[in-house]
């Protein structure tokens, strides 16, 4: 009980942090059909900013953090709106379009490693005191991560819903052109919501790396599996489920990783993601897209 | 200058490039040809290296003092290893199989190999016993190394000799697969799968088929590096060197094998080559960094620039004459499209191989209580329908009415949520789209649909049915086998051309013709597929009116001459002229059905228009 409990504290926080990136390159996907393999890349340039502001401008990591945002924001948007649209506008398959961003991936992770050089790097943090309860063992830094997803997703399931923003996104999402036709600004709110997904993405890319406590240039590379397996598990396109599956993505690969050898911990995943492209590729609940 | 040293630099250069060149001839026949994105493809060299390898050792607890660990260790002579490379690279492909079936977006599909290739790739890792973990396969015996000494001159240019005859072995077995009507099949799935399906072709023993060969080039590729190199591990083949296989792919030019070869020599083996010369620098991430950063712009900017590559996908020219292509007007002239034919003068009996009796109308084609939902909402419901033999029967109704989703069924491309479709009196309602199409059921599409980078010739031939070389087997016996078969076909498809006046175009590629020409090279195609039954989605949609009613004579002859056919239309006065008997579908339901003048006297029909 207690190995499942303690992981289960690990697992909860790997959750949080998987929730913030898969949201994001949900929506992403939503709005504009691309799989943007090049989130990753993203992530960790927006987590090395924070990490220049934390370290070179002597800001506190969590104000610096406001950096990273900002930077993944921009950067998802010129993405957007410089790369994956001018190559959609030529009507290419979407499998093209996911060379393109397989592409970006390695000169985004790779520029950074040119700079950067191959060492690792941490921010100037503390992990804050221990906080023991149900079994769990959580730093004030990782109850703190916890914390902001809540209200991260809490924000965003206020924007989808409450808002005109969030119903013309959602109705871009199922029929772009019907929603073009019935008077929303599409091209406009497909580049609010990269912007959005975007700052999701810096800030997720700046809490993985507080998380991992040590990262560098490639660290994040392979997180897009993760993010990939929390996808399909909860329908393309579905913030809902991509929410839904980061929590259990989270915890079944720390939950694994308690029982058996963690070399194999994010093998859960990847079955996960085989078994749903096989079976269900609209997702546990889903048939087709839906935000 | 040591010449020694570049000659032996230069022995290295020559496998190196061959492998490569193999392994990019392997991908390119998937994702060139056939379409399919394998984003797992360093898998198949991989496991190719490992077999080759553990079938060259011996047992590992005897042969080297057991400091490394694998599995087999079956201590074979070459070539067995690398036979054994190929085939496992063939079986490694099956596992695969279920992921690129019809039913995956291409895209999808290729994530899920990505990540297979990711998970693989940590699996062996970190899992000793099977190829010793990360730390890797290392003294795996050259082949002949009793006889001959691997570090000598002579040595290293006789295994560059073999490697360069093996990679020009693959290049004429990959061709012969490529330049036969298999391999016009396969480009005709890569330009829309779907289509292909409705005509016979079975996408996913397609898919099937080029993964296997793939992978067992691949499987090949790889046991040539390993009894070059002589060690193997994880590092080595992590997921983004298929990035890299298709960077050289994308550069060199999807769909030409010789493309596949210069992006081979170019990329993969140029990167490695260039960056050798490059003196240390104090970062030592950098190159290689900059390595990957030039890899990703290649990429893109190829994509951009030059989306064909260097040297693009060849047009076959069917025609026979000089290849010449006929520039096509901007804007369709109808009269242009209309007198150009003499389409009275085909005989389509003869052209068509019809056996149907003409005189005999029982019922061919029927369904009974079929019913169709999407997201919960009914679009299809409770629809008992009977198709006549020879006749030409109309499906009308106003939009939403569910006529063309109706169609789908009939024809299989859309399963029935409930309800039985039955053709001769047997159940087909579980039979694939492209089984339908081989027992002779044959549909057109109301979007555009043909096959955009085949020509128009070539887009027609491709769908004749029962070619000899239209499989796999087939295509391996070569031209020798279906070559006279296949000139007799393409002289049906030019008569057929030249009926509907569009001989001048047989070498364009469809993709750019006019959309009143397009239309006309569906169904001229779907006409060659040889069907009993024809089922037409708006076939006279976007047509100017009088090539419409041309088209409606030629399909009230082909009715003469035996043909069923089903057509949804919502063109009142093309079903007046043409159709008999004429079923009304409204709101997903059967309103009625008879003739045109039967069904305008009915108060029912007439309100159904005029609310829908």
């Amino acid at each position: 009980m207690s190995v499942f409990l303690s992981s289960l504290g690990f697992g909860l926080i790997s959750a949080a942090v998987l929730a913030i990136a898969t949201v994001g390159f949900t929506m992403q996907f939503a709005v504009t059909n691309v799989l943007n393999l090049a989130y990753g890349s993203v992530m960790i340039n927006s987590a090395f900013v924070t990490y220049y502001l934390n370290i070179h401008a002597h800001l506190n990591a969590w104000v610096a953090m406001v950096g990273g945002v900002i930077t993944g924001a921009v950067a998802s948007y010129l993405l957007n709106r410089f790369v994956f649209t001018p190559f959609q506008r030529r009507n290419l398959p979407p499998i093209t379009i996911v060379i393109v961003a397989l592409g970006v991936d390695l000169c985004g992770t790779f520029g950074l490693q040119a700079i950067v050089g191959g060492s690792y790097f941490s921010y100037r943090q503390s992990f804050g005191s221990e906080f023991h309860f149900w079994g769990m063992y959580l730093s004030s830094l990782q109850l703190t991560i916890i914390g902001i997803c809540i209200v991260v997703m809490g924000v965003i399931h206020w924007l989808l819903r409450y808002t005109r923003l969030g119903k013309a996104m959602r109705a871009t999402s199922a029929n772009a052109s019907l929603a073009r036709n019935s008077g929303v600004r599409t091209q406009w709110i497909i580049s609010t919501t990269w912007l959005i997904s975007g700052a999701l993405c810096g800030l997720a890319g700046t809490v993985f790396a507080m998380n991992t406590g040590v990262f560098e240039a490639t660290s994040a590379q392979l997180y897009i599996v993760l993010m990939l397996a929390a996808m399909f598990l909860g329908g393309p396109g579905s913030p809902y489920g991509a929410m839904l599956g980061a929590l259990t993505i989270g915890v079944a690969t720390e939950v694994s990783a308690g029982y058996f050898n963690p070399e194999y911990k994010e093998v859960i995943a990847f079955v996960v993601l085989l078994g749903m492209l096989t079976f269900r590729p609209y997702g546990l609940f889903g048939s087709e897209k839906t935000i | 200058m040591n010449w020694n040293a570049i000659a032996f630099y230069v022995a290295t250069i020559i496998v190196y490039g061959a492998v490569d060149s193999m392994a990019c001839l392997g991908l390119n026949v998937q994702f060139g040809f056939a379409g399919l994105s394998n984003f797992g493809f360093i898998i198949f060299q991989a496991g190719g290296a490992y077999v080759a390898a553990v079938l060259s050792m011996g047992a590992w607890q005897k042969s080297n003092g057991g400091f490394q660990q694998y599995a087999l260790g079956w201590h074979l002579a070459w070539p067995l290893p690398w036979i054994g490379a190929a085939i496992f690279g063939g079986l490694l492909a099956l596992p695969f199989v279920f992921l690129v079936g019809k039913r995956l977006r291409g895209d999808f599909a290729a994530v899920g190999l990505l990540v297979s290739a990711v998970l693989l790739n940590q699996l062996v890792n970190n899992f000793v016993p099977l190829f010793n973990g990360a730390a890797g396969i290392s003294i795996v015996p050259a082949p002949f190394q009793k006889y001959f000494n691997p570090q000598g001159l002579g040595y290293q240019f006789a295994y560059g000799g073999v490697a360069v005859v093996l990679c020009v072995f693959v290049y004429f077995l990959v061709r012969r697969v490529t330049e036969s009507p298999y391999g016009r099949s396969l480009r005709a799935m890569r330009d829309n799968d779907i289509v292909a399906d409705s005509l016979g072709k079975n996408v996913r023993v397609q898919r099937t088929s080029v993964l296997v060969l793939g992978g067992m080039i691949a499987g090949l590729s790889g046991a040539v590096l390993v009894g070059f190199i002589n060690l193997w591990a994880p590092g080595a083949w992590g997921y983004a060197e298929t990035i890299v296989l298709f960077a050289a792919i994308i550069v060199g030019g999807a769909g030409n094998h010789k493309g596949a070869i210069l992006g081979a020599l170019l990329v993969p083996l140029g990167f490695e080559e260039v960056t050798r010369f490059i003196p240390p620098l104090s970062n030592p991430a950098l190159v290689p960094a900059l390595e990957w950063v030039a890899i990703g712009l290649l990429i893109i900017g190829f994509l951009w620039f030059r989306p064909d590559g260097i040297l693009p996908e060849r047009r076959r020219i069917l025609s026979g004459s000089t290849p010449h292509v006929t520039a096509v007007p901007t804007s369709d002239d109808p009269d242009a499209l209309i007198s150009l034919g003499n389409l009275e003068q085909l005989d389509f009996r003869q052209l068509l191989r019809l056996e149907g009796n003409a005189d005999d109308h029982g019922i061919i084609l029927a369904t009974e209580g079929l019913n169709r939902a999407f997201h919960g909402v009914t679009v299809v419901s409770d629809v008992s329908i009977q198709i006549q033999r020879a006749r030409l029967t109309g499906l009308i109704g106003p939009n939403g009415a569910g006529k063309s989703t109706t169609l789908a069924m009939l024809a299989g491309t859309l399963a029935p949520t409930s309800g039985k479709v039955l053709y001769e009196g047997r159940d087909i309602t579980s039979m694939p789209s492209n089984e339908r199409a081989r027992i002779g059921m044959v549909r057109t599409f109301q979007l555009a649909s043909e096959f955009k980078k085949l020509t128009v010739l070539e887009n027609l031939v491709s769908a004749i049915p029962r070619q000899s070389g239209d499989s796999f087997s087939g295509a391996l016996r070569g031209r020798r086998y279906w070559g006279r078969e296949d000139t007799e076909n393409i002289e049906r498809a030019k008569e057929m051309l030249e009926g509907f006046g569009l001989t001048q175009y047989g070498d364009n590629y469809a993709g750019g013709l006019s959309g009143g020409q397009r239309r006309l090279v569906e169904i001229m195609r779907a006409l060659l597929a040889q069907p009993t039954v024809l089922l037409l989605d708006e076939p006279m949609a976007g047509v100017h009116p009088n090539l419409a009613h041309k088209i409606g004579d030629q399909l009230t002859r082909l009715v003469a001459s035996g043909m069923t056919i089903v057509m949804v239309e919502h063109e009142l006065a093309i079903m007046d002229a043409f159709c008999d008997p004429v079923i009304v579908l409204a709101e997903g339901q059967v309103l009625a059905q008879g003739t045109m003048s039967e069904l305008r006297a009915k108060k029912e029909v007439v309100e159904a228009y005029l609310v829908g």
